[in-house]
């Protein structure tokens, strides 16, 4: 575009007089801006692996809801009735609740930390650099060795790691995961132990995009550190919040492996989530149509969920 | 000219991979042919004891016969991977697996009916072993390869350091777990072992899985047949409350079971047990090499459960062999199962110190003390004819596995649970699963 704009009248007085004129300009054209499908063309290996790998099954899987699943006897369609065997359980109700409890706890806790984590390891320093890499150490480990690493932590007896630590401040062995009362607290806390650092790494690269003269205004004017914390650095955040937040409330509405690994619902269904349940009715028990059911509600209020946030970020940008 | 070309590579690409994956296979009336190779699937560790023996199964039956067979070993998720196959319909020829998923497999049709006509070697199969595979009409959906029951692993170092005796009733049970316990049975000096070590972890229903071995000895059961493969609720019935309630006591009161069970699957289990942190163990013999190894083979010895309220009945499993729908070798099928389970297919199986799959055999022919010189074995296969008690082969076992295992996980992890009103939540439960299944009673 800005050739054609820089000359314009260049090209409209040299159309009779050279013939040749438009050839080279509709090349240098398409040279740019390609024909549609270019980009296309270039999206097409990832589109292929998504239609196979995601939106096929999606779509299998909302058929299958209406389903009673059974591939070798003919799949049945039942209409509703996988939705009201799911809405109507009362396990799936304290999943949903479990879920959103997970979901809240482990993304303002991961948040909260990540944020703390970020302002104290802000900086250019090699120190920083080093410590900052161990900082971010869980999120690369693996979530199965992870949640076998939490287990042992959480050994229940006073000689448990945990344990032997809370008797040095004298408060008595704790069961963790395995007392309905303290596993809900349990996973969360190793949910926030592998999403802070993830969370922390966002916010200091939102953190690198604050004007530093913003800083030097505030110190001049007097301000505290705290206040130059509120006033400036949580301002110049606000689109990494929401996005993070984003981020967030979809990771802990899809938690499982943590759960599975660690309690696999229980004790007592305490820690039961959507996801495990949605597991076990579908893949342990073979109700295919159950548990598609589930994943289709699940993916619904993740959906309705992300929808809310933008409209809420679109209408404060506006 | 050059652009559109690659226009056409990314088109006949995406076609191919299209058709590609969209041409599953036809119904399951698939064309015969004795030359394909026999895909199978067996639950194991892959690169472990028990894929080496299944190779080896799977050698000799080649050499034997001349059909082709091709062995893939999978442990985790089994069942889900299955259930993948399942709905792609292209499932593996055969598949080992647990006897409790028959009922699974035949209620979603993934298996085919075994005719025992074609297969001569069921005439010789153990009774007992032959009746776990058939479904409440007396058919037969399944070949019994392996047969196995729980004993009671107790650590004699333990219990001859602290003078005492093996135990010959739940209260010597109950008696011999509380000196492990207070008695510091390892000499370290600290309270750091547990009486009882129980897999309790909802994961699979194991908790139900080992409670079972409980239950049946003081007369209780889950769900009762009450004719005609018609089925009831069984967990709030005297018998079943009274075990249940010893069994928590055991955790609750006397705090024996080890720590963290509520939440341990099998493998955590087992690690306690090699480490020296619980004392007693009920188990299958899958273990022996794996202790005897860890623990070595004079620090416990194996005895058959103490007899409960009713008898001794405790947990009897097998691994079976099923033929899958939609094969295109039926007759290699046949071929393969009828060799399983003969004399020779059998022995193949129980070679090796460590790598075998037939715990004990199924067939009648085979006499175990003539294979394995270790008396232990001896042990096993008595308590397996003796006391050997299995699941019902219902339509789908696992919701009633998952359920119970769920309540007795949350019964022994949290004490102030009422028992009574957690038990007939859980028949209301199962009566529902029943229903669902079309066999409920009521």
């Amino acid at each position: 575009m800005t050739v054609d704009h820089a000359k314009p009248a260049a090209v409209g007085a040299d159309r009779p007089a050279v013939k040749r004129a438009p050839a080279p300009k509709a090349r240098r054209r398409s040279d740019r801006d390609g024909k549609w499908w270019t980009p296309w063309l270039f999206l097409a290996p990832a589109l292929i692996l998504f239609v196979y790998f995601k939106f096929i099954p999606m779509i299998t899987a909302v058929t299958m809801s209406f389903q009673d699943v059974q591939p070798y006897l003919g799949n049945q369609w039942v209409g509703g009735q996988n939705y009201s065997t799911v809405l109507g359980d009362e396990a799936f109700h304290s999943a949903i609740w479990h879920t959103i409890v997970i979901a809240v706890g482990q993304t303002a806790g991961s948040m909260i930390i990540g944020l703390a984590l970020a302002l104290l390891m802000e900086g250019q320093s090699k120190r920083l650099k080093f410590l900052r890499s161990a900082a971010f150490l869980p999120v690369v480990v693996p979530i199965a060795v992870v949640a076998e690493l939490w287990r042992i932590m959480y050994h229940p007896t006073e000689d448990g790691m945990l344990n032997s630590i809370l008797g040095l401040v004298g408060l008595g062995p704790s069961g963790f995961i395995n007392d309905p009362d303290s596993s809900m607290i349990s996973v969360i806390i190793t949910g926030i132990w592998r999403g802070a650092p993830y969370d922390m790494m966002i916010f200091l690269a939102g953190l690198a995009g604050i004007d530093r003269g913003l800083y030097e205004a505030a110190t001049v004017d007097g301000a505290s550190r705290w206040r130059k914390i509120l006033h400036v650095t949580l301002p110049g955040l606000r689109s990494v919040f929401s996005i993070l937040f984003v981020l967030a409330a979809i990771r802990g509405l899809r938690v499982f492996t943590e759960v599975f690994l660690l309690t696999n619902g229980g004790p007592n269904g305490s820690t039961e989530v959507a996801m495990t349940l949605i597991y076990k009715l579908g893949l342990e028990q073979n109700r295919l149509g159950v548990g598609a059911a589930g994943a289709v509600l699940l993916f619904l209020a993740t959906l309705v969920l992300t929808l809310f946030v933008q409209v809420l970020r679109r209408r404060r940008d506006a | 000219m050059r652009k559109s070309r690659w226009i056409g590579v990314g088109l006949t690409v995406s076609a191919l991979v299209l058709s590609g994956c969209s041409a599953g296979p036809a119904g399951t009336n698939v064309a015969q042919d004795t030359k394909a190779p026999l895909e199978l699937w067996t639950r194991t560790t892959p690169g472990g004891p028990g894929e080496q023996a299944t190779k080896r199964l799977a050698e000799a039956f080649e050499k034997a016969t001349g059909f082709k067979v091709q062995v893939t070993a999978i442990f985790d998720d089994f069942e889900t991977k299955l259930a993948q196959r399942a709905a792609q319909r292209d499932l593996p020829d055969i598949v080992m697996n647990d006897v409790t998923q028959l009922g699974t497999l035949k209620s979603q049709g993934l298996v085919r009916e075994v005719e025992p006509g074609k297969i001569k070697h069921t005439s010789e199969l153990t009774e007992q072993a032959l009746k776990s595979n058939q479904t409440a009409d007396g058919k037969l959906y399944g070949l019994p390869y392996s047969a196995q029951a729980s004993a009671l692993l107790i650590r004699k170092d333990w219990r001859e350091k602290l003078g005492k005796s093996v135990p010959q009733s739940w209260a010597e049970l109950a008696d011999l777990a509380k000196a492990f316990t207070t008695g510091d049975p390892d000499g370290n000096g600290k309270a750091d072992t547990a009486g009882l070590n129980a897999t309790l972890s909802t994961k699979r229903g194991y908790a139900s899985w080992y409670f079972s071995n409980f239950l049946w000895a003081a007369g209780g059961d889950f769900i009762s047949e009450t004719g005609g493969g018609k089925y009831k609720p069984a967990m709030s019935t005297p018998e079943s409350v009274a075990a249940v309630q010893w069994f928590r006591d055991l955790g609750c009161k006397d705090n024996v079971i080890q720590p963290g069970s509520v939440t341990m699957p099998t493998p955590a289990t087992n690690e306690t047990f090699e480490a020296g942190k619980a004392g007693m163990y009920v188990v299958g013999p899958y273990l022996l090499p794996r202790f005897d190894k860890s623990l070595g083979k004079d620090k416990y010895e194996v005895v058959p459960m103490p007899k409960g309220a009713k008898n001794a009945d405790v947990l009897a499993e097998g691994l079976s062999i099923y033929m899958m729908a939609g094969s295109p070798n039926q007759a290699g099928q046949d071929a393969f199962g009828d060799f399983a389970i003969s004399v020779d297919g059998q022995k193949i199986g129980m070679e090796g110190e460590s790598a075998f799959i037939v715990q004990l055999p199924v067939n009648k022919n085979v006499d175990i003390t003539q294979v394995r010189s270790d008396p232990r074995w001896k042990t096993y296969a008595e308590i397996y004819t003796k006391s050997g008690h299995y699941a019902p082969s219902i339509p789908n076992w696992t919701p009633v596995r998952q359920d119970t295992a769920d309540t007795i996980s949350a019964l022994v992890a949290d004490c102030k649970l009422d028992l009574k009103a957690e038990l007939s939540k859980l028949d209301t439960k199962l009566t529902a699963t029943l229903q669902q299944q079309g066999i409920s009673a009521s």
